[in-house]
């Protein structure tokens, strides 16, 4: 450890952390993080140049050492600086830790929900826009777990 | 003075009490701790979230309506109290500093109401009530911080306030909570400290503005989801706290009132006694 710090301190060691409103989901070294962007996938190596973008739904994936940690992600922010790289979404999952059925039931939902708006509502193009955030963000653990398990 | 028999009755109910506070104190504790690791565990998304809103909104040049502000003609206010009192000056604390801040800004300023000691308090005083949120405020979930900060950010989208403050306890300790008032929006951008952002380089993909816009309705989110979340904490702590002295007190009177029945008592003997002896020395004189 007290080697590693000493890289940090030269700036030879990326960080990184995914960071959900509950909990911080990964706080470590990488070697090296992928992120959907908003221009696309980027893949962040050490003394990257300072950057902030939004993430999409999708994946985040961390290489350290010889194991990759994956986690499933809802939208949210990315920024890297000072070698520390931070993902900021509202949900973050280990895509081990996945619970499959939870997921497609959380899919369903939406779509009954969406099927349930009112035409009336005030704020309809809002609510829409938000179930199907959360709809996407659900399909995103289903695909994402099977994704990783199977292979 | 009470009779010893009035004494024991009131020392059994005092004792009742006594149990009922200090299983409302045991009870508290243990949703205390968990609310109290549950937002030491959030602060880290929140920090973020904020210092990340700094930096963009120096960066982006837009004139996006929820970052610049405008005229101020209406405020409106939301404040977060507890669903239920028994929690000590939790409540009246934080109600005090929103009247104090209406008084300041704008006595006419939309209120909004999240917890029902708050809703109480404003209905019995008529004030008209914009949103009302009730019904989680010991046990928040993100969900419903984004309901708050989505009819916030409306009332400042529609034109119905310029300016939206949050009112609410920070946790600071069981002992501990501390009103606070925060600006939600428009989120002004700092001018005072940019010696280290203002001069570092930080691209932005696409652009500042694009990010922002995104940033903002989150950003308000993640505001109120804090708030909520200290609120809680400090409700459960106020509450412990509360309970722990009204045990306390309780097991003082106790005390008293059995040291009193004991005096009660002891003279009740005495003058039973004083009546047998002057009674047999009146027999055997006559």
């Amino acid at each position: 450890m007290a080697e590693n710090r000493e890289q940090r301190g030269e700036g030879r060691q990326l960080f990184c952390r995914v960071i959900t409103p509950e909990e911080v989901i990964y706080d470590g070294e990488a070697d090296l993080v992928i992120a959907r962007i908003a221009d696309g996938d980027l893949g962040v190596l050490v003394d990257h140049a300072p950057l902030v973008s939004t993430v999409e739904v999708g994946e985040v994936r961390i290489r350290e050492d010889d194991e990759q940690f994956v986690y499933a992600t809802s939208d949210g922010f990315f920024k890297v600086s000072e070698n520390l790289v931070q993902v900021l979404v509202e949900e973050a999952i280990s895509v081990d830790e996945i619970d499959i059925d939870a997921a497609e039931n959380r899919v369903e939902e939406a779509e009954r929900e969406l099927s349930e708006v009112s035409e009336e509502a005030e704020d309809r193009d809002r609510v829409i826009k938000e179930i199907e955030r959360r709809q996407r963000t659900a399909e995103n653990f289903v695909r994402a777990a099977r994704k990783y398990r199977e292979g | 003075m009470p009779s010893a028999r009035d004494l024991q009755r009131q020392i059994n109910t005092v004792k009742n009490q006594a149990r009922v506070f200090s299983a409302l104190q045991t009870v508290s504790s243990v949703k205390f701790r968990k609310a109290e690791a549950r937002v030491k565990r959030a602060r880290p998304y929140a920090e973020n979230v904020e210092e990340m809103m700094r930096d963009v909104a120096r960066s982006a040049s837009g004139d996006l309506p929820l970052l610049a502000g405008r005229e101020v003609q209406r405020v409106a206010v939301c404040t977060l109290t507890a669903d239920r009192g028994l929690a000590g000056g939790f409540n009246a604390q934080v109600l005090r500093r929103t009247v104090s801040l209406r008084d300041e800004k704008d006595r006419g300023a939309l209120q909004v109401a999240s917890g029902r000691k708050a809703v109480a308090f404003f209905r019995f005083r008529r004030v008209e009530l914009a949103e009302v949120f009730t019904g989680f405020t010991d046990n928040p979930s993100y969900e419903q911080a984004r309901e708050i900060g989505r009819a916030l950010t409306r009332l400042f989208e529609d034109e119905e306030a310029d300016e939206v403050y949050l009112v609410y306890n920070r946790f600071e300790s069981a002992l501990n909570q501390r009103p606070v008032v925060k600006r939600l929006l428009p989120v002004a951008p700092e001018e005072d400290d940019d010696e280290d952002s203002g001069t570092s380089y930080m691209e932005y993909v696409p652009d500042a503005e694009t990010v922002l816009k995104r940033l903002v309705p989150r950003y308000v989110e993640t505001m109120v989801w804090q708030a909520l979340l200290e609120s809680a904490a400090g409700e459960h702590g106020a509450r412990m706290t509360a309970m722990k002295n009204a045990t306390d007190n309780a097991n003082d009177l106790v005390r008293d009132l059995t040291l009193q029945m004991n005096k009660a008592r002891q003279a009740q003997i005495t003058q039973e006694i004083l009546e047998i002896v002057s009674g047999a020395e009146a027999l055997s004189a006559g």
